[in-house]
């Protein structure tokens, strides 16, 4: 059994930090799809982590992982870029508590907030409350077995860490 | 309803990242950011390929991808299915990526790791709308309205020296724009030299970039139009880099040092390259996509009444003389160097090329037979000068000339005197001194 990996405080910090966040699977089709996630919230013990996005937006992502996809949450940070890739095997759905709809809309105003002060478009932290809202939610739960350093760049694709 | 990717041009500028997500042969997926999805046609986008990355590797091993758009203002998401097709390294798609991607590099603070390897070409299978319940964002100004007003304020010209300038002032009515050159490609095919300006301290007439070089040298070689919508850190992308020969005299460019926006517009007669225009802005984003198409159009015209303008025939009279005032005061030293053609008065330069060839002409004829009215016809057929095929040439080097002379020793002028006419107008004495070489 191979061991379960743990997230560094740091990764944790990161992901709990101001993010802009998608997900992607592969429907049973074959066809790539991708849909923004809106916050994530990393279990006290480091190994699971539960990542909330629309069911509306996200039809497509939700089917494919009902049909047993691997899922990969992608979360990078306006400001400097910083990105990391988590890659699963599988993803659970899970309950939304009051707790996950908080982080969720945490999320999208400091997202929002952030793309304001890099000059964007003024406005933009009610626009994307509007875009992203938090009554729709869903949650995923997942397990990462593999995190990579996305940051744009000829690294791109290093492995922090694996199962 | 079926969403046309052209209604997506706005989400295809950079302005914000795109995702793209793709699946390994084994099923696992992969998501990247995409630092440009580029509009090709209304069938087809590229994608720019920087790194041998995971996307890269599962496009090439499965070819099937979704990018994930965003509408700028609005946020509104939409989603495009795509299968990848081929990869170009070179052509004007691969140049055009590459300028732009220096924006969008210098934009998101990316400069020094963004390089384009590729455009990857893929078809559009399929548009999705993720927020149809979302207001899109506000239309931008009517691009087609800006045109026609540009060309309103143009109205009909009778001559090119007209015609330069008031191409770049009806752009200022017609775009708002406050910055742009007008330059013309020369009879070698590898430089162009400015003709006009609009909005600069010093004009920059004679100014020259050699073919490649810069956004003006990269729309010219390319024949495309070429539009960065963010100010760019990347020298190779400012308005131009390079004369053709560095060593020779030159004038420098008049260009904006920091633009936020740029855009290069070949003038197109058919399929040949008769110059370019160049606008900038200060302002991020200036140019839309349709601006691009609307201006264009108007290169293309522009071109045509070059063309047009050019083939005019002179007029058949000859100008009416009348006495010509003596020159007075000391003599200008006027010195030619035969191997570029080049012209300094006063130790001071002036022109090189054919401007300056068919200046060292005027000038020798003049002090050997007192003539002073010339026509251009005579010109053409003058075995000194090295004058190309198209008529037009001829035009636009005697208005630079005109023009050089006017900013840079008014004492020595050309003065129009009808169609294909002109009068050599001097206030000094003239010294006429052909360097030998090595001199």
């Amino acid at each position: 059994m191979p061991m379960p990996l743990i997230l560094t405080p740091e990764q944790v910090a990161f992901l709990h930090g101001t993010l802009s966040m998608n997900i992607g699977a592969v429907g049973r089709d074959g066809w790539p799809c991708v849909c923004r996630a809106q916050g994530c919230v990393v279990a006290r013990d480091r190994r699971a982590l539960t990542v909330l996005l629309s069911a509306s937006r996200g039809r497509a992502v939700l089917e494919a992982l009902d049909a047993g996809s691997a899922i990969t949450l992608v979360a990078s940070r306006p400001a400097t870029h910083a990105t990391l890739q988590l890659k699963a095997s599988h993803a659970t759905r899970a309950g939304v508590s009051a707790a996950h709809r908080a982080a969720s809309a945490r999320c999208v105003a400091a997202f929002g907030a952030e793309l304001e002060e890099l000059g964007y478009a003024q406005g933009l932290k009610s626009t994307l409350a509007k875009v992203l809202p938090t009554d729709d939610l869903v949650a995923l739960r997942l397990m990462p077995e593999i995190v990579f350093d996305q940051t744009p760049g000829p690294d791109a694709g290093r492995v922090l860490a694996h199962t | 309803m079926k969403i046309l990717l052209e209604s997506l041009r706005p989400c295809l500028d950079g302005a914000i990242p795109a995702v793209v997500a793709t699946a390994s042969p084994d099923g696992t997926p992969n998501v990247a950011y995409a630092s440009q999805v580029h509009y090709v046609d209304p069938e087809h986008v590229a994608l720019s390929f920087q790194f041998f990355s995971k996307t890269r590797e599962n496009v090439l091993a499965h070819p099937y991808a979704q990018v994930q758009v965003i509408e700028p203002k609005s946020f509104r998401h939409f989603r495009l299915k795509l299968h990848y097709l081929r990869t170009e390294t070179s052509g004007p798609l691969f140049e055009y990526m590459k300028a732009q991607l220096a924006g969008i590099a210098a934009r998101t603070g990316m400069a020094k790791v963004f390089a384009l390897r590729g455009a990857d070409v893929y078809r559009v299978l399929d548009i999705e709308n993720v927020d149809p319940r979302l207001q899109p964002a506000p239309a931008p100004p009517d691009a087609l309205l800006k045109l026609r007003g540009t060309l309103d304020h143009l109205g009909a010209c009778d001559d090119l020296a007209g015609l330069a300038d008031r191409a770049l002032a009806a752009l200022g009515r017609g775009f708002g724009i406050r910055h742009a050159l007008l330059t013309m490609l020369d009879e070698s095919g590898g430089t162009l030299y400015t003709l006009a300006s609009l909005g600069y301290p010093a004009s920059g007439v004679g100014a020259e970039v050699a073919l490649g070089e810069g956004l003006i040298g990269v729309a010219a070689r390319e024949a495309i139009p070429v539009r960065i919508n963010h100010h760019t850190g990347d020298y190779t992308y400012h308005a131009a880099l390079h004369v053709a020969d560095p060593a020779s005299p030159r004038i420098p460019l008049p260009v904006l040092a920091n633009p936020h926006s740029q855009i290069a517009v070949p003038l197109m007669h058919g399929t040949r390259l008769v110059g370019v225009f160049y606008a900038e802005s200060e302002q991020n984003a200036f140019f839309s996509h349709a601006d691009e198409d609307a201006l264009v159009v108007y290169g293309r015209h522009l071109a045509a009444l070059i063309v047009q303008l050019a083939a005019l025939p002179d007029d058949a009279e000859p100008a009416l003389a009348v006495p010509a005032p003596q020159p007075s005061g000391a003599p200008l030293a006027v010195r030619y160097f035969a191997h570029d053609h080049s012209v300094f008065i006063d130790n001071d330069y002036l022109i090189k090329g054919v401007a300056g060839s068919i200046l060292w002409t005027l000038l020798n004829e003049h002090a050997a037979s007192g003539r002073r009215d010339f026509c251009n016809r005579e010109l053409r057929r003058d075995p000194r000068l090295p004058l190309p095929d198209f008529g037009d040439n001829l035009e636009t080097r005697l208005i630079l000339l005109q023009r050089r002379l006017a900013e840079r020793c008014p004492q020595i002028a050309l003065a129009k005197t009808g169609r294909g006419r002109f009068r050599l107008e001097l206030a000094r004495p003239l010294r006429l001194n052909a360097a030998q070489p090595g001199s």
